[in-house]
């Protein structure tokens, strides 16, 4: 029915925000959250961002000037690497997602043996910094490569170029897809699937027509975040890339090699362009398409998939994946062992005994730092998802648009924005750990918003108001029941937070201080002595020490938001049972 | 038990008003302005079963949705319990609501989920465990506290909604299709379980459903909706036997339309031709907004023709005959209309087959006419 | 969940608290350093300056050009007191946007006049020279002798096995490139760089990718400065120098005072700028291996290593290499790495 428009002057559109407005007003945990969400991110993401728009559009003498704005977007190669830029993003996109969705299904749909280590695989490649897997390449393809050389006698292989940056940047991103993807597929209700496959859809046909497009907004996501990635990694292109340029390595050369930090800036902010622009077609896209599954009605388990016919090759898929990520850090854990890489490969602890004793401080550091940003960006994130998913109010797209800004800002010129920022009191933060901490929440936090989101939109709305009506307010809502619904997405994010903030290279080079050094920094200088040796001894305890934080993290988060199967009584509790 | 029960659940239900409501939403695609709930009053009393009943779209949801407080309406005044809710969210509002999905919580036992509200409330622990229980065994759902919502059958997952519901003592309770998810055996024996529970704690309840028959068993009263608007309200029987429109006759059980004229009154009879000859209506209804002289249409129910071989002046030829066993259901055409008739108790009566020419002969008793 | 959040609460106090207890501690018997100087290195010095004078130095290593650009960010409130490390070239361009307060130490007597920084704002405290850095074991299994000219490098036996980094990126890059122009002449170095390109391997990014290829074997020779070769060889590898007999250019590092830096700090600073302009501090290139020619004539030279006067190289000028850098990069990119080679 159709009553034609209202006769009062409201538009509609204002109109269904001012009572989302409104009814966000009524809740004040909720007003409290959306506020200060706004507040934090005014802070910490548009206003360093505005410093250093201001400062790349004026010169020396402080005067307005469109200059550098102007001869980028007149400079033919400029335009030459943003395309090779974007295409890279592209083809890296497409991979990391289809290798990322692999890993999730299999895991999620199918009884394959050795899950765990599916699973650890698929996080692996986060939890190093990323010029490691590059190294890899070099020491595994290059000239003198185990295996071009070693094995197949080539001596003139050249390693550097696209095609090693498409290897290298997939095998980095394809963890960001899979954790995205495994949280979406998890949540999706196996009844679903089920009345497809009763209805006599074969397999194939059940995923073709059910899971697919149920796991859509997941799987734009998920590529929406590698592309993203992609877009703004600096590591691989510097050490792999050859003369494929990047648009993030031409900021960095104008920044640090003619010492144009304004033209630099405008650059790196020209690169958020495509990066905004993808995330606003994915939030359209996903927004329009809102998937519920997990409806409240509860429904049996899921049968896992036991066909040989599909179970063994994504089985096989998944192990060679696994096979050549494992000789990847096989590759660095064997170089922490040997004397000299290339020329001297007797065995040796000496590479520990130096790397402890050269950077065990900064080893803590980066620890220390990583796990409070971790519980701060995950925590903030679910938050974000949770007031931004459903709801919405005046204000809902500044928190969407802004959240991600950080997370595509090419990390020198990030760290140049804070620096401009909080250098000056009131705000002064330069110099503390606390800048550390806080580029790292807003720089990381995107995944677990992401996650989250997509996590959420499966999610009917009824659940949460059956708890509304039972009394809860938002808060406890969100305590009792978003949250531990959210646990996966909440794991994926602190994971993913917790190695991007310990692994973080670029965002910090310009914010690391004396007494706040961290790990990443020094390793990156071992790599101009060429103490390959040392660098891989340090990273081989890095992901050690990951593997135990991330094993302490899901413990954590099952044993605090985990289901609730106690039933209390009277008996028990006059016993003295807590 | 029941005593003891009954005592756990003390009585706070209050009456619900609404006054002049409107709901407008914004549709997504086009931006236009959707009218969902145009200007309805409706008052719900003290203890009473009101269901809004209506097809889909027709503004039941949305109705129930701004009692609740997930929605604001946009113009008019509610009231619960006398008290102006205009400005209190929908987890002050001291009532409850049995969703149509369950909406339990997936990662909580049974047991939480039906102590879930006094735990929100911060219940004292002896107090929550005692009230669980009563609740608990109340919705026979002992032995299963320890289970997981996706462990339980879909009768006991509507149970341990309810218990959920009920279990805060709530001043209204709204449910918004219950039972719309479980198979139709089910669906009759915990329609009569909610029913009679709702009987028993006497709480004010408002029951949103398209489906009549569920309307019709368990409400106290029974308002019609039809594109945002209350077509009519009234106790079960008024509903089916003074429909004041033919959506609402139409919607509530069968009912065949046959065209006429008013051609006047004798006494409380009204006089209808139709097709050259006068039928009397002896209780026509309060007929709106009908002047003799006008076209009007008899409201017949199936159940309210008896067929014969005889001559008469309605008839038509049999297209269908459908057997249930306990009736006959016919389909009549006649002057290219289609006249649905039931017959109960076929083992009395005579059957026809398809292709029969046969005469109805209406019960006049129970013809209504509408315009 | 109370746990969650008392958890987390608790995190940030215990953040909060570090940050603030470590923040800044008002004592004059620190020295905050920006370095450019590898960190294994320049730690061996600064535990040395500790030892002598008591002064607690806390730094962070960057690159030459990450430096540059952190003090110029931070210029409104620096955090270090001194710029340490890096070729004149980054040091001419701060001069020249203010970042730098004038200070010459008095040590500088014993440098030669043609290393001093004209404004008188930076102190020079090591010089070396671009050299051809070879891959012995490569050049012995081939059975060639080592480059001497700028010319023998055309030779199509090199094809693929030269490397040397970006100008654009690197600090020693664009010291060659300078190098080239000046001995040659500007059209003069471009036909030769125009020629190069076909024995290129690769223009790297970082400068030290040049000499780390060499080392791990990826490429025979680079492009690069002797000191930053050498210093790859106590950890195994086998590369050897050679220098182009018709002249080569060399780097002049620095060391400079930050303008507005933290005030308590500069009579530290100034003391850490006398002390490794002095023969003292100079001599210790030589005792920790580092493979920089001491500025200081008085100091001692490290074994082995090659200085200036034993090497033909050119009257390098610095001022105007670091003038013209843009332009002369941008041509690079446009005329040498963007053309296709056939």
């Amino acid at each position: 029915m159709e009553t034609g428009t209202v006769s009062r002057g409201k538009s509609a559109a204002r109109m269904a925000k001012q009572n989302g407005t409104k009814s966000i007003l009524r809740q004040p945990v909720l007003l409290v959250a959306v506020i200060l969400t706004i507040l934090l991110l005014l802070l910490f993401v548009v206003y360093p961002l505005a410093k250093v728009l201001i400062f790349s559009l004026t010169d020396a003498d402080g005067g307005f000037s469109l200059e550098n704005l102007i001869s980028i977007i007149t400079t033919s190669r400029y335009l030459k690497v943003f395309g090779r830029t974007m295409l890279l993003g592209l083809i890296v996109a497409v991979l990391a997602t289809f290798i990322g969705y692999i890993f999730a299904y299999t895991v999620t749909r199918t009884n394959v043996p050795m899950k765990g280590f599916l699973k650890l695989i698929a996080t692996l490649p986060i939890l190093s910094p990323p010029f490691v897997l590059s190294l890899s390449v070099i020491f595994l393809f290059g000239k003198q490569g185990l295996i071009t050389k070693g094995i197949f006698g080539i001596t003139d292989n050249d390693v550097y170029g696209m095609l090693s940056l498409i290897v290298v940047q997939t095998m980095s991103f394809f963890p960001i897809a899979y954790l995205t993807l495994s949280g979406i597929l998890e949540s999706i209700d196996a009844s679903v699937e089920d009345a497809a496959c009763n209805m006599g859809a074969n397999r194939w046909k059940t995923f073709w027509t059910v899971t697919l497009p149920l796991s859509l907004p997941g799987i734009i996501s998920g590529a929406l975040l590698v592309f993203i990635q992609s877009l703004e990694d600096f590591s691989n292109p510097a050490t792999i890339g050859g003369s494929y340029t990047t648009l993030s390595i031409e900021v960095y050369n104008i920044i640090t090699g003619t010492y144009d930090m304004r033209k630099g800036s405008v650059l790196a902010i020209l690169l958020l362009v495509p990066a905004l622009t993808a995330f606003l077609l994915n939030k359209y896209w996903v927004n329009k398409k809102s998937f519920v599954t997990v409806t409240g009605k509860p429904t049996q388990a899921r049968k896992m998939i036991n066909e040989p016919h599909i179970k063994w090759p994504l089985f096989i898929f998944c192990i060679l994946v696994a096979a050549v990520i494992l000789l990847f850090y096989g590759t660095v854990i064997y170089g922490s062992f040997v004397k000299t890489w290339g020329v001297d490969f007797s065995l040796t602890l000496e590479q520990y005994q130096r790397a402890l004793r050269f950077g065990l401080d900064s080893l803590w550091t980066s620890m220390i730092l990583a796990v409070i940003s971790a519980i701060i960006g995950g925590l903030l994130g679910m938050i974000i998802a949770y007031i931004t998913a459903k709801r919405n109010y005046y204000g809902k797209r500044f928190i969407e648009v802004s959240s991600v800004l950080m997370f595509a800002l090419p990390g020198t010129v990030l760290g140049i924005s804070y620096i401009l920022g909080f250098n000056t009191p009131p705000l002064l933060l330069t110099g503390t750990g606390l800048i550390l901490v806080i580029v790292f929440v807003f720089r990381n936090m995107p995944v677990a918003i992401e996650s989250g989101t997509t996590t959420l939109l499966q999610i009917d709305n009824s659940i949460e108001e059956a708890s509304t009506i039972l009394g809860a307010d938002s808060g406890y809502s969100f305590r009792r029941i978003t949250l531990p619904l959210l646990r996966n997405s909440f794991f994926s994010g602190i994971v993913y937070s917790f190695t991007k903030a310990i692994t973080a290279v670029s965002a910090v080079i310009f914010l690391v201080s004396p007494s706040w050094t961290l790990i990443t920094s020094k390793i990156y200088g071992l790599f101009d002595l060429a103490k390959f040796g040392q660098a891989a001894a340090f990273v081989t305890m890095m992901i050690v020490i990951l593997l135990v934080f991330i094993g302490i993290f899901n413990r954590l988060i099952q044993w605090l938001l985990a289901p609730r199967s106690r039933v209390p009584s009277l008996k028990s509790r006059s016993e003295g049972v807590k | 038990m029941s005593q003891n029960v009954k005592s756990e659940f003390s009585k706070k239900s209050s009456s619900v008003v609404l006054e002049n409501i409107t709901k407008i939403f914004q549709q997504p695609e086009t931006g236009k302005d959707f009218v969902a709930v145009n200007h309805i009053n409706l008052t719900i009393n003290d203890g009473e079963m009101v269901t809004l009943l209506g097809p889909s779209g027709c503004g039941k949801t949305t109705t129930l949705r701004m009692i609740s407080g997930f929605e604001y309406p946009t113009e008019g005044k509610l009231m619960i319990g006398g008290r102006d809710v205009a400005k209190v969210p929908p987890n002050k509002r001291g009532i409850s609501m049995v969703f149509q999905s369950y909406a339990l919580f997936p990662h909580m036992n049974i047991w939480e989920n039906v102590a879930y509200g006094l735990r929100v409330a911060k219940v004292g622990k002896e107090e929550l465990i005692r009230r669980t229980e009563a609740a608990l065994e109340l919705m026979q759902l002992k032995g299963l506290e320890s289970r997981f919502p996706n462990q339980l059958s879909g009768g006991q997952q509507q149970r341990v909604a309810l218990a959920r519901a009920v279990i805060i003592e709530p001043s209204v309770l709204l449910f918004d299709e219950p039972l719309s998810n479980l198979d139709a055996k089910l669906r009759e024996s915990m329609r009569d379980e909610l029913r009679a529970l709702q009987k028993r704690l006497g709480i004010t309840s408002l029951y949103v459903t398209h489906d009549q028959s569920e309307a019709m068993a368990i409400s106290d009263r029974v308002v019609i909706m039809k594109d945002g608007n209350i077509m009519q309200q009234g106790s079960p029987t008024e509903i089916y036997e003074q429909p004041n429109c033919r959506f609402v006759a139409q919607f509530i059980g069968k009912a065949n339309f046959i065209e006429g004229e008013l051609k006047g009154r004798d006494g409380e009879a009204a006089l209808v031709e139709v097709d050259g000859s006068i039928i009397a209506v002896p209780r026509p209804g309060a007929m709106p907004g009908l002047n003799i002289g006008d076209k009007c249409c008899i409201v017949v129910r199936p159940e309210s023709v008896e067929l014969s071989e005889e001559e008469g002046p309605l008839s038509g030829v049999v297209k269908r005959a459908t057997y249930y066993g306990a009736k006959i259901e016919y389909e009549i055409e006649r002057n290219g209309q289609s006249i649905i008739v039931e017959n109960y108790n076929p083992q009395l009566t005579k059957r026809f087959e398809e292709g029969d020419l046969v005469s109805m002969k209406l019960i006049s008793q129970c013809l209504r006419v509408l315009a | 969940m109370k746990k969650v959040l008392a958890l987390t609460l608790t995190l940030i106090l215990v953040l909060g608290m570090i940050a603030c207890g470590s923040g800044k501690k008002a004592s004059s018997n620190k020295l905050t350093i920006y370095t450019a100087f590898p960190e294994v290195e320049v730690i061996n010095y600064f535990n040395e300056f500790e030892k002598e004078t008591g002064i607690k130095i806390e730094y962070n290593r960057l690159s030459a050009g990450e430096m540059l650009t952190r003090v110029e960010a931070e210029k409104d409130n620096p955090l270090a007191a001194l710029m340490l490390g890096g070729s004149t070239d980054n040091y001419i361009n701060a001069v020249e946007k203010g970042l730098f307060e004038k200070y010459q130490s008095p040590e500088l007597a014993n440098t030669p006049a043609n290393y001093l920084d004209p404004t008188g704002t930076w102190n020079p405290i090591y010089v070396g020279c671009i050299a051809f850095a070879c891959n012995a074991d490569w050049f012995k299994e081939k059975g060639y002798e080592y480059p001497t000219s700028w010319e023998d490098l055309l030779d199509e036996k090199y094809k693929g096995e030269i490397i040397m980094a970006h100008p654009a990126t690197s600090g020693t890059a664009y010291t060659v490139l300078a190098t080239l122009i000046q001995l040659m002449g500007e059209d003069a170095a471009w036909d030769y760089l125009d020629k190069l390109k076909v024995n290129m391997k690769q223009f790297t990014k970082a400068g030290s990718a040049a000499p780390n290829a060499v080392a791990l074997g990826e490429a025979a020779i680079a492009l690069t400065f002797s000191h930053d070769a050498l210093q790859l060889t106590p950890e195994g590898y086998h590369i050897e120098l050679s220098f182009p007999k018709d002249g080569t250019g060399y780097e002049v590092g620095a060391v400079a005072l930050i303008k507005n830096g933290p005030a308590d700090e500069q009579e530290n600073a100034k003391k850490f700028i006398d002390w490794i302009c002095s023969e003292k501090g100079q001599a210790l290139y030589a005792k920790y291996e580092s493979f920089r020619v001491p500025t200081n004539t008085k100091a001692p030279v490290a074994k082995g290593l090659v200085t200036l006067d034993q090497v033909n190289v050119i009257a390098y000028d610095a001022v105007w290499a670091s003038n013209n850098k843009k332009a002369y990069c941008n041509e690079f990119e446009s005329r040498i790495v963007a053309k296709p080679t056939e």
